[in-house]
């Protein structure tokens, strides 16, 4: 049973002005036809499951674990009691929860089969590489298509493989920490994950090793009425250091697509993790993601969060602050155009003393887009001396924009001190007319003013992506205004 | 025999040592010039003489009037006569001046004695009339959205209302307009006498030259490296302290 | 509509509210009201009966202690009314006029000077208030959409409420001083459905205190150990209305006994060029839940909504807030403060909504919690939701200790611990208290609070 895409092969836009990792929305938008040899076919039960499981020649206890996570997902309802209506619109039984052409990534990109390779071509991954980075991992639809680590890196110890390969090499780390600083019960969509997933990264940096590029990977769906399951694990051993770098994309497709992954951080004492997330999927795909991370003792986490595309994003990048001191921060960055609802934000759970959580969050709403933050703030009972400052900020575009701002803080205590500002304001209009009359038409000048809005943020993120973002808000902000 | 004597104090924030064996002793009557440049320990001495919690006093003593203070809480000490002049005084919003000071003079008093409210009152607009400060001030909250000059007068306010036997003055001078420190400057003239003792901590000659001082003392690295009269202050003002650095280094 | 019902208990347990109980209240009614108030009373019980408690899942009830929302234990009768002169605390000097309501009946009053009487102004009953004014009472009784979570309360009050308190400032009348309103439980075992309307017409001015007392010994001790002993149960409802350019001062000081479970639902509508300040200060009760809505419907209407709170023991203060901004340049301005001794517990939960329509809207929500204890439990949730662009909305909450830094600077001048950090409470709750017009509401809320104070708090031994 295979099931080929029929899209159009063209691109939408000029390739070459865009090479970059699907920063740019529309450079994203075209698939080729490939032939799966692996497919779980439509619709979602025990089958489905068993299937996947086997193709991937899983141990048992991987299989009993997704049976139960397929379990605890039916019994689940959507949490639309606070979430937005619109998941209902996910069509679970008509999605197709496992694709591939095998479940072995290539080492070199000679080796990846031409119709995939030129996909990641386009998306720019292979000149990335080259140029600054330690690792790269290039999952087309179901599986890594390619995956590959430079050798000083691999030399000092450092483990970067996709999930699939690490379950059968490495076992004895994957399942110490698989799944415990996200249960599969946490929510309906990690039980989803949880009963189907395939891909992902799997990375383990020993003690004492600070990796100095950035690792990466690449997300790419290629196929209609597809769901994308990845489950990533990152390991930081005692002082060791690294950068995770993600990046997706999707063709456009006239029916929803689902991505709905699970990314589990580990950083044990003293060790360092920075997650950085360029989400620009297509405006038809449903990105309902759970990210957590667990800091030890003077261990520091920090997700950089930017989300761009999607119909609908639900995910709130959490640290539990689980050893004293340790330091937990979340940046993001939220940009909703019509259509387009970013419901996004961060949790800290502080559970040890003197942890310290920073949260800044910065939401553009253009057009009808909808931009929410939810945050939640929490430092339980018998701790002392916890610190949490949250930043919220929204620019409304249109008069017809949205905005939200749900945020929880439940504080246990006198000795925190806790402290949530959030704003929702206008482009100022003098600073507008300000530039025009230096000759700028409106939709530069706004731009200009948005990328003021959010500078302060993309300058923490790595200079190849905060000039890609850039350039993506003035092509988001062309023909917002007028 | 009343008089405030530190003996080969250590002060420490944390770990770290600022002070490190500094002693002096100020009689009743005296004002001396604690000068220095930054971050050779002054504020941290005024502040552990005054308690604060944040500094741990290592080793050595403060006496007054022959009796340790080290014991005592901050506001003990500050009853015993104990007066610190802050280099930041505090922002108190929702506190008046006039309910701040007359707390602070009730709690100088015994139990059960009530404060007169009319001669409290006549005595605070006899010393706001000194310091030239507004009468409507006493409405405001303490602090809160004061000019520097303005929170340097309220200090000197309640000195002047406590009546303090030794002032901690710490860099009082800093932040102030030539009017502003004139004003101040006369206000602690105004206020000396035998009954009072000064420490005058301070960066520069400038307020030395509206408070003279009795004695003027170099402090350096946690210690006072030299002492003398007023005319040392005039000489590490023409000379600079890398003088005194280049002395120390020489012995 | 059919009044005989048998709810499934576990799902929407009617507790002491029988039909029985409800239909004995009705047979108590003077026949003189009119028909709309027993109609509106009889949908109002249905609805009470066949909507559940809240549940977990609601996100209205987030974080909120729903295991003592019991509506059982309040069964006594209601039929004697005690002539009382509470001692409350309240000496507001020349008020305007004062009424007395005890277990919700008119139990004394001072009335209008006949001056103000003739000029149309009413402080009066409900009860008199459905034969004077009717259509005014019918326009304005809970008459706005429960919104924030307790709209099976909201319904128990209508169904149940006695009488309560109607007051009514006609076109360009202006009451200098206030009018005191003493609201009184008789404690143990009784049920109050409190109310007070307040109708100010086109450029009226009036300011309106409300005190919630219970009468019995209770008060007078600290909170219990354990909520478990409550015995008493309030459920009170205001509106407030001020039609174009007019202008409320309100006031409510809750004290009812540490053994009330409490709601208080507040319906605030703002027209144009209209102004609302209300000042709500909780100290007593078991648990205290207050919803709180202003509507601001036209152009130039202004809503300044104001707490505090002072929770200690094992009590709850729950706060639930919506500004719902509806037109172009309007205001609402929120400043909840708590302070938290012993194992008490604050929720704050505030939306600003502002409508796509509502441009140029200016609101502002602020939520401060100051712990004073390390069993303290403070929960915050400072929600907005805006569909117009060319707005200013912020919000900001903050939970922190006492500013040891401030604490050292009051020590230093000589004032004990216990003085300083009683200076530092008062001082964060002024903030609040030195937006109040009136010189003596300020005096004789600072005193409660005072009272309060230190009834509850044992400084810390060194």
């Amino acid at each position: 049973m295979k099931t080929p895409t029929d899209l159009e092969t063209e691109p939408a836009v000029d390739v070459a002005e865009n090479p970059a990792l699907g920063i740019d929305q529309a450079a994203g938008d075209f698939s080729y036809d490939v032939s799966y040899a692996y497919d779980a076919g439509v619709g979602l039960n025990e089958n489905t499951v068993r299937y996947i499981s086997s193709v991937k020649k899983e141990a048992p206890w991987i299989l009993d674990f997704r049976l139960n996570a397929l379990k605890t997902f039916l019994a689940k309802p959507l949490p639309t009691h606070w979430a937005t209506r619109d998941l209902e619109n996910v069509e679970f039984d008509k999605i197709r929860y496992y694709l591939s052409q095998g479940q072995k990534p290539k080492r070199t990109w000679d080796e990846v089969p031409d119709d995939i390779k030129k996909t990641f071509e386009r998306l720019g991954v292979p000149e990335q590489e080259r140029k600054f980075l330690a690792g790269v991992e290039a999952q087309f639809d179901s599986e890594a298509a390619y995956s590959n680590i430079k050798d000083i890196v691999a030399k000092q110890g450092v483990i970067f493989l996709n999930s699939t390969a690490a379950l059968r090499e490495h076992p004895e780390i994957f399942r110490k920490f698989f799944g415990k600083v996200i249960p599969t019960g946490d929510n309906k969509f990690s039980a989803l994950n949880s009963a189907v997933f395939s891909g992902g990264s799997f990375i383990y940096v020993p003690k004492g090793v600070k990796v100095a590029q950035p690792l990466q990977a690449y997300f790419r769906i290629n196929a209609e009425n597809f769901g994308q399951f990845e489950r990533t694990l990152i390991i930081a051993d005692e002082g060791s250091e690294v950068t995770y770098m993600e990046g997706c994309t999707a063709p456009k497709f006239s029916t929803s697509t689902l991505h709905s992954a699970v990314v589990e951080l580990v950083a044990l004492k003293g060790a360092k993790i920075q997650y950085i997330t360029v989400q620009n999927w297509a405006p038809n795909v449903f990105n309902l993601v759970t990210k957590r991370g667990v800091a030890h003792e003077d261990a520091e986490i920090k997700w950089i969060d930017c989300n761009i595309g999607s119909r609908l994003t639900m995910k709130y990048p959490g640290v539990v602050l689980k050893g004293r001191r340790a330091r937990g921060e979340v940046i993001s960055i939220a940009l909703a155009n019509d259509g387009q609802h970013q419901d996004t934000g961060a949790k800290m759970i502080h559970a040890a003393d003197e942890t310290t959580s920073t949260i800044i969050s910065k939401s553009i709403s253009v057009g009808q887009g909808r931009a929410t933050y939810r945050g939640q703030v929490h430092m339980g009972k018998h701790l002392k001396n916890c610190k949490n400052n949250t930043e919220c900020d929204a620019l409304l575009i249109n008069t017809n924009s949205r905005t939200d701002t749900y945020p929880a803080i439940t504080v246990r205590g006198d000795t925190h001190a806790v402290q949530h500002e959030a704003s929702v304001s206008k482009v100022n209009e003098e600073q507008i007319f300000y530039m025009q009359q230096r000759g700028l038409t409106e939709a530069q000048a706004m731009s200009l003013a948005v990328n003021g809005f959010v500078n302060d943020l993309v300058r923490q993120f790595p200079m190849e992506y905060s000039v890609e973002l850039k350039r993506l808000i003035d092509l988001e902000m062309e023909g917002s205004v007028g | 025999m009343s008089s405030l004597e530190i003996r080969n104090l250590h002060v420490a924030i944390g770990e770290k040592p600022i002070v490190k064996g500094l002693s002096l002793t100020i009689n009743p009557g005296e004002v001396h010039a604690i000068m220095g440049p930054n971050g050779t320990g002054k504020s941290t001495l005024a502040k552990a003489i005054a308690g604060h919690p944040d500094y741990t006093i290592t080793q050595g003593d403060v006496l007054l009037g022959g009796k340790s203070i080290l014991e005592q809480e901050p506001d003990e000490r500050a009853r015993a006569g104990i007066f610190l002049a802050f280099q930041y005084p505090s922002e108190i919003p929702g506190v008046s001046i006039a309910n701040f000071l007359r707390a602070a003079v009730q709690a100088r008093m015994g139990e059960g004695e009530e404060l007169d409210a009319t001669a409290y009152y006549k005595r605070l607009y006899q010393k706001m009339d000194l310091l030239k400060i507004d009468r409507k001030f006493t409405s405001r909250s303490v602090n809160e959205g004061f000019s520097g000059g303005e929170k340097k007068r309220c200090e000197i306010l309640q000195m002047a209302m406590l009546e303090p036997r030794f002032a901690l003055m710490d860099e009082t001078d800093s932040g102030l307009d030539i009017d502003a420190l004139r004003i101040v400057a006369e206000g602690v003239n105004t206020l000396r006498g035998p009954g009072l003792g000064v420490m005058l901590i301070t960066h520069y000659q400038r307020l030395l030259e509206h408070i003279v001082p009795d004695f003027v003392h170099v402090m350096y690295d946690g210690r006072i490296v030299k002492s003398g009269d007023k005319s040392l202050a005039l000489e590490l003002e023409s000379r600079g302290y890398d003088w005194v650095k280049q002395e120390l280094a020489v012995a | 509509m059919s009044t005989s019902l048998s709810p499934t208990p576990a799902t929407n347990p009617i507790g002491d509210f029988t039909a029985d109980r409800f239909n004995a209240h009705l047979a108590g009614i003077p026949h003189s009201v009119p028909a709309w108030w027993i109609e509106r009373k009889r949908n109002a019980y249905a609805e009470f009966a066949s909507l559940p408690m809240p549940a977990r899942t609601d996100e209205t009830w987030r974080f909120s202690s729903r295991e003592h929302l019991s509506l059982s234990g309040f069964s006594s009768s209601t039929a004697e009314t005690k002539a009382v002169s509470p001692a409350t605390g309240i000496e507001i000097e020349d008020a305007t006029a004062r009424l007395t309501f005890v277990d919700g009946k008119l139990s004394g009053r001072t009335p209008l000077s006949r001056e103000l009487a003739s000029s149309g102004v009413v402080a009066g009953t409900i009860l008199e208030g459905l034969t004077t004014h009717s259509e005014l009472l019918r326009k304005h009784f809970m008459a706005q959409p429960q919104k924030l979570g307790s709209e099976k309360f909201a319904a128990l009050h209508t169904a149940f409420i006695p009488d309560g308190a109607f007051i009514y400032v006609p076109r360009n009348v202006e009451l200098k001083s206030p009018i005191v309103i003493t609201h009184v439980s008789t404690g143990a075992g009784s049920a109050v459905f409190p109310h007070t309307l307040v109708v100010a017409e086109e450029n009226s001015r009036v300011t309106v205190v409300d005190v919630f007392v219970t009468l019995d010994e209770s008060n007078a001790t600290r909170a219990p150990e354990s909520k478990a002993t409550l015995n008493a149960f309030a459920c009170g409802a205001n509106d407030l209305y001020a039609a174009h350019g007019a202008s409320i001062n309100y006031a409510a000081a809750q004290l009812w006994s540490d053994t009330t479970l409490s709601f208080q639902l507040n319906s605030t509508l703002v027209r144009r060029d209209a102004r609302v300040q209300s000042l709500n200060l909780h100290l007593g009760g078991s648990q205290a839940r207050h919803e709180s809505l202003s509507q601001l419907q036209a152009p130039g209407a202004f809503s300044e909504m104001l707490a505090i709170s002072l929770a200690s023991g094992n009590q709850e203060f729950d706060q639930r807030t919506l500004q719902v901004h509806q037109a172009p340049n309007t205001k609402s301005d929120l400043l909840y403060k708590n302070a938290l001794l012993d194992k008490a517990r604050t929720i704050f939960s505030g939306l600003i909504i502002v409508d796509s329509d509502a441009q140029k809207t200016d609101a502002y929500q602020s939520n401060r919690n100051l712990m004073l204890s390390d069993n303290a439990d403070a929960c915050s949730l400072p929600g907005l939701e805006i569909q117009a662009n060319d707005v200013r909305c912020t919000h900001g909450s903050t939970t922190s200790r006492i500013d040891p830094s401030q604490l050292f600077y009051l020590e230093s001048r000589g004032i004990s611990p216990a003085v300083a950090r009683e200076l530092l409470v008062f001082g964060f709750f002024e903030e609040v208290l030195n937006r109040l017009e009136n010189e003596s509401l300020h005096a004789v809320l600072i005193r409660l609070i005072e009272h309060h104070f230190r009834r509850a708090w044992q400084p810390p031994t060194k």
